[in-house]
C-alpha cells in the first residue's frame, strides 16, 4: 500500500480534461454488439495530445473491443471514432495510421528487426535512404542497434516489445494502442518495462491508450484511467481521483481493497446505528433518509486502544480484532465491528455468508492496514477490543 | 550365464536388444523394400552402361519422361495455388458446410486411382456427361495431355492443401492485423507477411504433389489412351515395355523414376529445417 500511495502522489497534480483543440483521439457514443450480446454501451472518452490513458477492466469488460474499434479491426454498432479531428469510423485499419502493440507483439517472424521496423515505410514506398535513416533513429531510440540483424525469435520479450513499438513509431502514428502490453511477462520484467515505456512515451510525445486488467499497472501507467465494467464506462479520471474518489462501488472494489458500510442520510450527516459522521454532502443528490454506502480504503482506517480519536478522524465504533496478517510492508487487520443500535439500510444477506451464525451476522467485518512502525507500536492481538475511526471516505448512492 | 549377461549389460553398457532389434528391422525391410529397389539398379545396368544409356535415350522413353514432368508440373502448379486458396478460405472463414468441404477436398486420396480415371472418362469422354456436348464442337478432352493433367490434379488434389492448411490454422491472426494497422493492403499483407510464413509448407506441398503425380498410373492409363510418343507417361511406358518384353527399356525409366523420388524425399527430409526456417 505504501508504494502505491507514493506512486499516486506523483500524479496528484490533476491533468485537466482535454479541450477540443488538444484532442488526439475521441471515442464518441460507441456501442458494439456481437450477435445479440451487447459488449459495449455508449462509450465516450477523449485522449489528449501526449496523454496516456489506461482502459482498466476485468476480462469481458469490453476493453479489447474498444481498442480494436479505435484501430479499425472491428466496426462499432453505433458511435464515432475521431483521430485528431478526422472522423475515421468508416475507414479501414490501414488508412487510420494508428499504432497497435499487440499482446503477442505480432512481429513478422521472417523479417529481421530492422525489416520489421522499416515495414511501414516500405509499404508506403518511401525512399531507401529515408527508410534507412528512420530505422537507424528508431533503433537508437529503443536501444536495439546491436540486434538489428536478428529475427524476432532471437529476442527477449522486452526487446520484442520495443521492436513492436519502434515498428509503429516509424510511420508517426496518430495514437499508440497497447493491448495488455505486459501480460506475457514476469513480474520483475513487467515493472521494469512499465517505467521504460513511460519514459519512451514522454520522449516521443505520442498519445497512448493502454488496456489492462491490472489495477496497479493502470495507476502507474496512466495520466488518466478509465474503468470499464461489462461494457460500461464506470469512471474516468486521474489515478488519484479513481483511487480516492471512486464514483461507483465497482470502481472502489476493483481498484484495491475497499470497505463498504451502509448508512442513512440524516440532516446532512451519515448515520448508522448510533454512529454519526458529519459529511459535506450534495443535498440534491443525497436527500434526507436515503440509503448510501460509505466506502473507505483499509489504509484509511485508524485504530486506537483508547476512546480518544485524533481530530479530523471520524469515529465509527468499537471492534474486535479477528485476524492479523503480516503482508510485507504493512500489517493487515481484520476487525469485527460491534453492532450499536438498529441499522436502517443494511441489506444483510448481501454481505454475510449463510454459514455465519445469527450472532455473527449482526457484526460487520472490515479490513484495516497500517504501516510497520505503527503496527509495532500498537502491538495488537487477536480478540482485543479497539476503537475504529476513518480518516477519509467516499459516499456513494446505494 | 544368468549372472553374466546382466553384468555385461550394466557394466559395459551393452544391451543385446539394441543390435538385435536393429538387425531385425533391416532384415525385415530387405525383401520388402531394399531388394526390389536394388534389383532395378542391378538388372538395369547388368548389360553395361551403354545399353542402359541407349534405352534411356530412346525417343519414346525421352518423350514419356518429358510428358510425365510436364503434366506433373502443371498439375502441381494448379494444386498448390488451389491448395493455398482453399486453405485460406477454409481457415479464415467459418461457414455452414465448411467441414463438408474439407472432407470433400480430402476425398480423392481415398478413391482408388482407377476409379478416379474412370470417373473422369464418364464426365469428359466422348459419350460422357459433358464430353458429349463438347465432342460435336471438335473439343476432345480425354486421351490428350490435358486429360493426364486432369487425372493428376484429381489424385493429388488434397496433398498441397493438407500441408498448407495446418500452417494457416496455427498462424496468428494478429500478424495480419498488425500488418493492416501498419498500413498494408490485403495484397501487401499476403505478399509480405502471410506468404513468407507459408514458404516451407508450399515447397513441401509442391514436392509431395509432384512426386505423387509423376508416379501416377491407375488413372492415367484410363484417360490418356496410352499412345506411345503422344500420351504415354513414364509409368505407362514402363508398363508397356514390360508387356512387350523389353525389360531393359522398362528398367532404364524405372531407374530414373526411382532416383527421382529419392531426390524429392531427400529434399523433403533434409531441407526440413530450411523449409521451416524462422
Amino acid at each position: 500500500m505504501k508504494a502505491k500511495e507514493k506512486l499516486i502522489e506523483e500524479h496528484k497534480v490533476p491533468v485537466p480534461p482535454p479541450t477540443a483543440s488538444q484532442k488526439a483521439t475521441s471515442v464518441v457514443g460507441v456501442s458494439k454488439r456481437f450477435g445479440k450480446t451487447s459488449v459495449l454501451e455508449d462509450i465516450t472518452f477523449d485522449v489528449a495530445e501526449g496523454e496516456a490513458l489506461v482502459l482498466l477492466g476485468a476480462s469481458g469488460s469490453g476493453k479489447t473491443t474498444i481498442l480494436r474499434i479505435i484501430a479499425g479491426l472491428e466496426q462499432p454498432y453505433t458511435g464515432k471514432v475521431i483521430l485528431h479531428g478526422r472522423e475515421v469510423t468508416e475507414l479501414p485499419a490501414r488508412e487510420r495510421g494508428v499504432g497497435v502493440i499487440f499482446q503477442s507483439y505480432a512481429l513478422f517472424p521472417k523479417m529481421t528487426v530492422e525489416k520489421n521496423i522499416g515495414y511501414g515505410l516500405r509499404i508506403r514506398k518511401r525512399k531507401r535512404k529515408e527508410i534507412r535513416e528512420t530505422v537507424n533513429e528508431l533503433l537508437t531510440l529503443v536501444q536495439l542497434e546491436e540486434h538489428r540483424k536478428k529475427y524476432p525469435s532471437q529476442l527477449s520479450g522486452g526487446q520484442q516489445q520495443r521492436v513492436a513499438i519502434a515498428r509503429t513509431l516509424a510511420y508517426k502514428p496518430e495514437v499508440l494502442l497497447f493491448d495488455e502490453p505486459f501480460g506475457a511477462l514476469d513480474t520483475q520484467t513487467r515493472h521494469h518495462l512499465r517505467r521504460e515505456i513511460r519514459a519512451l512515451l514522454r520522449k516521443v510525445n505520442v498519445p497512448a491508450i493502454f488496456i489492462t486488467h491490472d489495477q496497479e499497472e493502470a495507476l502507474e501507467l496512466g495520466d488518466r484511467v478509465a474503468v470499464l465494467n461489462k461494457g460500461h464506462l464506470e469512471q474516468i479520471g486521474t489515478p488519484y481521483e479513481i483511487y480516492n474518489r471512486p464514483a461507483t462501488e465497482y470502481v472502489a472494489t476493483f481498484l484495491g481493497a475497499a470497505n463498504i458500510l451502509e448508512a442513512v442520510v440524516r440532516k446532512s450527516a451519515l448515520e448508522f446505528g448510533k454512529t454519526r459522521i458529519a459529511a459535506n454532502l450534495d443535498p440534491e443528490k443525497f436527500k434526507d433518509g436515503t440509503c448510501v454506502k460509505i466506502v473507505f480504503r483499509p489504509e484509511d482506517v485508524s485504530l486506537s486502544k483508547t476512546e480518544f480519536v485524533k481530530p479530523g478522524h471520524h469515529k465509527i465504533s468499537a471492534a474486535v480484532v479477528e485476524e492479523i496478517s503480516f503482508v510485507g510492508a504493512y500489517e493487515r487487520v481484520r476487525l469485527r465491528l460491534e453492532k450499536n443500535g438498529r441499522e436502517e439500510c443494511t441489506t444483510d444477506d448481501q454481505f454475510f455468508l449463510t454459514t455465519d451464525t445469527p450472532e455473527s451476522q449482526s457484526f460487520k467485518s472490515i479490513v484495516a492496514t497500517h504501516p510497520k512502525p505503527e503496527a509495532s507500536a500498537m502491538k495488537l492481538r487477536v480478540g482485543e477490543r479497539v476503537v475504529v475511526a476513518i480518516t477519509s471516505f467516499t459516499v456513494l448512492p446505494s | 550365464m544368468s549372472t553374466v549377461i546382466p553384468t555385461m549389460r550394466h557394466v559395459r553398457g551393452f544391451d543385446v536388444v539394441r543390435p538385435l532389434s536393429i538387425g531385425m528391422l533391416v532384415f525385415m525391410m530387405l525383401p520388402l523394400v531394399f531388394l526390389p529397389l536394388l534389383s532395378i539398379f542391378i538388372f538395369g545396368t547388368s548389360n553395361g552402361l551403354d545399353k542402359f544409356w541407349a534405352a534411356l535415350t530412346a525417343p519414346e522413353a525421352v518423350f514419356a519422361l518429358k510428358l510425365s514432368m510436364a503434366t506433373s508440373f502443371w498439375a502441381t502448379m494448379f494444386n498448390v495455388l488451389f491448395g493455398l486458396f482453399a486453405a485460406y478460405v477454409l481457415s479464415r472463414h467459418n461457414f455452414w458446410g465448411r467441414n463438408a468441404l474439407i472432407v470433400t477436398i480430402s476425398l480423392p486420396t481415398a478413391i482408388p486411382t482407377a476409379v478416379a480415371g474412370f470417373a473422369l472418362l464418364l464426365l469428359w469422354g466422348p459419350y460422357g456427361t459433358l464430353g458429349r456436348f463438347l465432342a460435336p464442337q471438335g473439343i476432345q478432352v480425354m486421351f490428350t495431355a490435358g486429360a493426364i493433367i486432369l487425372a493428376n490434379i484429381f489424385v493429388t488434389f488434397p496433398l498441397a492443401f493438407g500441408v498448407i492448411k495446418p500452417v494457416f490454422d496455427t498462424m496468428s491472426r494478429s500478424l495480419e492485423e498488425a500488418s493492416a494497422t501498419i498500413g498494408a493492403t490485403r495484397w501487401q499483407t499476403f505478399w509480405h507477411v502471410t506468404l513468407p510464413s507459408l514458404r516451407g509448407a508450399i515447397v513441401s506441398g509442391a514436392l509431395l504433389t509432384f512426386a505423387r503425380a509423376v508416379g501416377e498410373f491407375g488413372s492415367t492409363i484410363l484417360v490418356s489412351g496410352n499412345l506411345a510418343g503422344h500420351t504415354q507417361t513414364a509409368p505407362l511406358y514402363i508398363f508397356a515395355k514390360f508387356n512387350e518384353g523389353q525389360i531393359e527399356a522398362a528398367n532404364a525409366i524405372a531407374i530414373v523414376l526411382a532416383l527421382f523420388s529419392f531426390l524429392i524425399f531427400s529434399v523433403l527430409f533434409f531441407a526440413r529445417d530450411w523449409l521451416d526456417v524462422d
